[in-house]
Formats: C-alpha cells, sequence, structure tokens
C-alpha cells in the first residue's frame, strides 16, 4: 500500500515541472544572472570580453548623477501619484456607495479609464496635452487661462504623469474600496445616527478604522507598483525633458537594451531589485499578509 | 416634493458627481469622436463642444478606419495580438493548474520548500529584471518568434496559488473513489479537477488574457520584425510613422480598446475576485 502511494505521489513532479521549468527559465535564473552580470563589465555586443570587475559597476552607479535623478523622479511620482489616486478613488466609491439616480452611469464612467491600456493612455494624452494643438491648452485658452507647456516643460512633465496615471487607475481602486465599503454592516450606521452622530461623526469613526485594512491593502500596493513605472515616460517623454521624467526602471531598460551596458544595467537590476524587494516585505508586515497569503 | 431642501441637495450633488464623470470620460469620448472625423475637423473643433462629437455626416465616420486599414496591416496586428493573448492565456491555465494541482493532492519529499520557494519568488520584481530575460530568451534562440512573448509569461507563482486554493477545497473523498476505480491521476485531473474548477480557470484565464493584451515593453523588446508586433507595439509604431494623422491614430486607439470592453463586459465578476491583486496601472 504504502509502494502504491508513493508511486502516485511521485508523480506530483510530473505536474510542477512545466510550471518550474518556465519559472526557472524566466525568473529564477534571471534574478540570479543580474546579480553575476553586476560583477563584470558585459557589454552585450562584445561578450567575449566579458571580465570579471568586482564591484566597480556598482561605485560608478553612486557616482551616476542620472541614477539620482531617476531616484529623486520616482520618489516625486510616488509621493504625488499615492494621495491623489488613493483619495479619488476612495472619493469615487463614497459616491458609489450611495443610492442616487444614474448610479451605474457614474460607476461605468469612473471605472472607464481601468479599460484602457497604459499604452493608449499614454498615446492619447501625449495629443490631450500636446503644448501646440492639444485638447487641454485649447480649452484653457478658451477660458481665458494661459497655455501650459507640460510635456515640454521639465518643471511640469512629470505632474502631467503623475495626473493622467492617477486618471486611469483611480477607478480600480475604488471597485476595491467599494468592496471595502459594502462590507460594513448598516446597522452600525443607524445604531449611531439613532445616538446622534452627525454624517461626518459616522464617516470618522465607523466608515474609516473599519475600511483601514482595505486602505492599507491599497495604499501599500499602489506605493510598490509605483515604483515600477515605465511605459508612461517612454511613450510620452522618453524619460525628457532634461531627464525630469525618466524613472529608474526605464534607465535600467535603456543602459541594458538600447545602449547595451549590460553588466552596469544589472547592478542597477540588483540594487533596484533588492529595493522594491525591501518594500514589499514592509508591506507584508504592514498589511499582514503573511507569504502563504496573496501577493 | 415633501422636502424640497432635500431635493435640492441631491440636484446639486447630482450635477457636481456628473462633472466628475466627465472628467473621467472626456478623453474616451475626445478619442473615439476624433477617430469618427475627418482629420481637418479634429483641429477646427479643438476649442468648443464639437471636439467630443463625431462628425455631423455618418458618411465620414469610416473615414481614418479606411484609410489606416489601407496603410498599415491592421487585419495583422489584430491577429498577433490574439494569438500572443490566447497563447498566454491557454498556456497559463494548463500550466499554472496542472501545479496547483501537483502541490495540492501529493505529498511528497520536498513539497513544503519547493512551495515556499514559488512564494518566494512573488517579491521578485520582474520589471528589474527584463535585460537579463532578454538574454536567456536571445540563448533560447526564440527571439522574434511567437514563442518568446508568450513563453514568459506563463508560469505565475499567484495563479499557482490561486488553483492551489481552489483545489484544496475539492473533498479528497471524490479523487479516492475515482482511484478505486482506477482512475489514473491525470483523469483525475482533467475530468475531476478541472470542471470543478471553472471559477478559477475563468479568473486566471480573464487576468491573463488582459495582461497579455496590454503588454507592451516585452513584445517590443523580443520582437525586431513589426509584421509581428501585437497591437500595443503598432500604436506607438503608427504613431510614430510619417504622416501621422491624428484621426487614423484615434482610430487605432479605438480599436485596440474594443477588446479590453468585451473582456471587462463578460468576465467582470471573475476580475473582481482577483482584485486588488494585479495591482494598478498594470493589470
Amino acid at each position: 500500500m504504502n509502494n502504491i502511494l508513493a508511486k502516485r505521489n511521485n508523480q506530483a513532479w510530473w505536474y510542477i515541472f512545466p510550471a518550474l521549468l518556465l519559472l526557472a527559465l524566466f525568473l529564477f535564473i534571471p534574478a540570479l544572472l543580474s546579480i553575476y552580470y553586476s560583477l563584470t563589465n558585459y557589454y552585450m555586443l562584445a561578450p567575449q570580453d566579458r571580465q570579471f570587475i568586482g564591484l566597480l559597476n556598482y561605485i560608478n552607479l553612486l557616482k551616476d548623477p542620472v541614477f539620482w535623478t531617476s531616484v529623486k523622479n520616482i520618489g516625486q511620482f510616488v509621493l504625488f501619484v499615492m494621495p491623489i489616486q488613493v483619495g479619488t478613488a476612495l472619493g469615487l466609491a463614497l459616491i458609489v456607495n450611495r443610492k442616487r439616480p444614474w448610479n451605474t452611469f457614474f460607476k461605468v464612467s469612473f471605472f472607464a479609464p481601468v479599460v484602457v491600456s497604459l499604452a493608449v493612455t499614454s498615446v492619447l494624452w501625449l495629443y490631450i496635452l500636446n503644448p501646440d494643438q492639444g485638447l487641454l491648452n485649447n480649452l484653457l485658452v478658451k477660458l481665458g487661462l494661459h497655455a501650459q507647456p507640460l510635456l515640454t516643460s521639465p518643471k511640469q512633465a512629470m505632474f502631467a504623469i503623475i495626473g493622467l496615471s492617477a486618471w486611469q487607475g483611480a477607478g480600480y481602486q475604488m471597485l476595491i474600496f467599494l468592496a471595502g465599503l459594502q462590507n460594513i454592516p448598516t446597522e452600525l450606521y443607524e445604531a449611531a445616527r439613532i445616538d446622534g452622530a452627525s454624517k461626518w461623526e459616522r464617516f470618522l469613526h465607523i466608515t474609516l478604522p473599519l475600511l483601514k485594512p482595505t486602505s492599507l491593502m491599497i495604499l501599500t500596493t499602489t506605493f510598490i507598483d509605483a515604483f515600477k513605472l515605465i511605459i508612461q515616460p517612454m511613450v510620452m517623454t522618453q524619460g525628457g525633458p532634461l531627464n525630469s521624467t525618466i524613472t529608474p526602471v526605464y534607465y535600467i531598460y535603456r543602459t541594458g537594451f538600447t545602449d547595451r551596458q549590460l553588466g552596469y544595467a544589472s547592478a542597477m537590476s540588483v540594487i533596484y531589485g533588492f529595493a522594491i524587494i525591501l518594500f514589499t516585505l514592509i508591506q507584508r508586515k504592514i498589511t499582514g499578509a503573511g507569504g502563504d497569503q496573496n501577493a | 416634493m415633501r422636502n424640497p431642501r432635500k431635493f435640492a441637495y441631491t440636484i446639486i450633488t447630482t450635477i457636481l458627481i456628473t462633472l466628475i464623470a466627465l472628467l473621467f470620460l472626456f478623453p474616451l469620448v475626445w478619442m473615439i469622436a476624433s477617430s469618427l472625423k475627418p482629420e481637418a475637423q479634429i483641429y477646427n473643433n479643438m476649442d468648443n463642444i464639437k471636439a467630443f462629437l463625431p462628425s455631423f455626416h455618418i458618411n465620414q465616420w469610416g473615414t481614418a478606419y479606411q484609410s489606416l486599414l489601407a496603410r498599415f496591416n491592421i487585419l495583422g496586428f489584430i491577429i498577433n495580438s490574439l494569438i500572443y493573448a490566447f497563447g498566454v492565456t491557454a498556456g497559463s491555465i494548463i500550466v499554472n493548474s496542472l501545479a496547483g494541482y501537483g502541490f495540492s493532492k501529493f505529498t511528497f519529499k520536498g513539497q513544503k520548500f519547493v512551495f515556499g520557494l514559488l512564494i518566494a519568488t512573488l517579491v521578485i520584481p520582474g520589471e528589474t529584471i527584463i535585460i537579463q530575460k532578454f538574454q536567456i530568451v536571445k540563448l533560447l534562440g526564440i527571439i522574434n518568434t511567437p514563442w518568446a512573448v508568450i513563453f514568459p509569461s506563463i508560469a505565475a507563482p499567484f495563479y499557482i496559488y490561486m488553483f492551489k486554493n481552489f483545489f484544496d477545497a475539492i473533498s479528497s473523498d471524490v479523487i479516492e473513489s475515482a482511484e478505486m476505480e482506477g482512475a489514473g491521476t491525470f483523469t483525475i485531473y482533467w475530468k475531476i479537477m478541472m470542471p470543478m474548477a471553472k471559477p478559477a480557470m475563468a479568473t486566471v484565464g480573464t487576468l491573463s488574457f488582459i495582461g497579455s493584451w496590454n503588454d507592451y515593453i516585452w513584445p517590443l523588446m523580443v520582437l525586431t520584425d513589426s509584421n509581428k508586433f501585437p497591437l500595443q507595439v503598432a500604436i506607438t509604431n503608427i504613431n510614430s510613422t510619417a504622416p501621422v494623422y491624428m484621426n487614423q491614430v484615434m482610430a487605432i486607439l479605438t480599436i485596440s480598446t474594443i477588446p479590453l470592453i468585451i473582456v471587462y463586459l463578460f468576465f467582470q465578476r471573475y476580475l473582481v475576485q482577483g482584485l486588488g491583486v494585479a495591482g494598478n496601472g498594470d493589470k
């Protein structure tokens, strides 16, 4: 009997194997390679000249002004997109959580941008924000305001990207907030109303505390996702003007893929990858999501 | 009206909320409207309400689409996108459910360790290792083939975890009685487990389809032949191939959004099951 069971259980590997093979090829090995390459001067066009150079890439990286600009840019992006996007999402969820005429229309409208891909969003907003013939500046002028350079201004470009990213993503988080709101028992609100609590007090003492787990989850996942920003600046500004929208992931892509400096790009992958892993682990700790919970 | 104050309040808030809704809708309305008019009209109408309305002559609606189809192999891009997306979706459902089954219904040496390792890989930010992933694909000699787009997107620890959870809930009695009747492990997987796991299949399928359809950077990296581009990469290509006509760009943006609208319409409830997992922008 034990033999039959052992034979049966050995079959497990056949089922796991395809997934393990693919994960090894496209996740484990690339991650290990990035550590190995980061210690070499690997140039993609001259693989035979690859030499071990120790920590030189890392030392150069610390002295690389573009890298630090990209870090500063992503810091700015995260700092602004978090409160704007999550705050908007919570506001939208509160709006559609109440019974009112046209509720489905509102819900669909707020969610609509989510359906559009990042590549489409980026190209679309390129035309909306175009300094000369863009939709937005035409409307601003019509309203008697000044036209803004937006994507061509080093001061404004990142804020334009922050704005459209929040516009694109808020509807998705609205749905998560909505699920959280609908889990709050209505009896709590009725009891509070009987006790004479005002609308604001009910929001402050019932809604917010009970929404805490949902909010924490949304805040932390937004935080980590924001660090991976690449498509919007890649399509819209190519990191410019004056590197004002270059992000670390985009800089890694450019260094490794366009400039073919594989060793140097790998060092960046390692440093930035570990930074994101650190944030992810902190996130797990904060939201109480253990390793065997969800991502 | 029993309560005029309340009535006025409802009206005012409804107007305000409608304005917010328009803020979310206007880029998309503008996109579709602009694709339905001649190039010159877009610029003429940019500063008035007509910017958000299609051409008043219905026979002009197809102009941008017709010229777009004549200039570029749009049908080819659509077929490419569909091949990649369905390839990833089918592969993802099969490979990840097999692994989920392996972890759920078998006990074997090293099981805890391997599963732990799998969960640990969830923290590796895939975006930071694309360059090294590209090296692997190059080494495998599949650059500029559909496999380069499809293979790396198939296996996902989170989907394995989802399938495992789903299979865990299926009672072992069902399996034991099937085994008594001589069913092999694969028969049990195919005839018993998978039919019961339809909701998990739908969720994983929806998420991988959307993820693959929207993928931009990876296909851009591994495909050199523009005939093999999926729509998302073709969009930016079309937007930079002179002469650029704005109404044609808006048409290609609209075309590449339609399949997603369909997926969201039909599979929204499965998406909600994966909520909070896929994060914000990159679904």
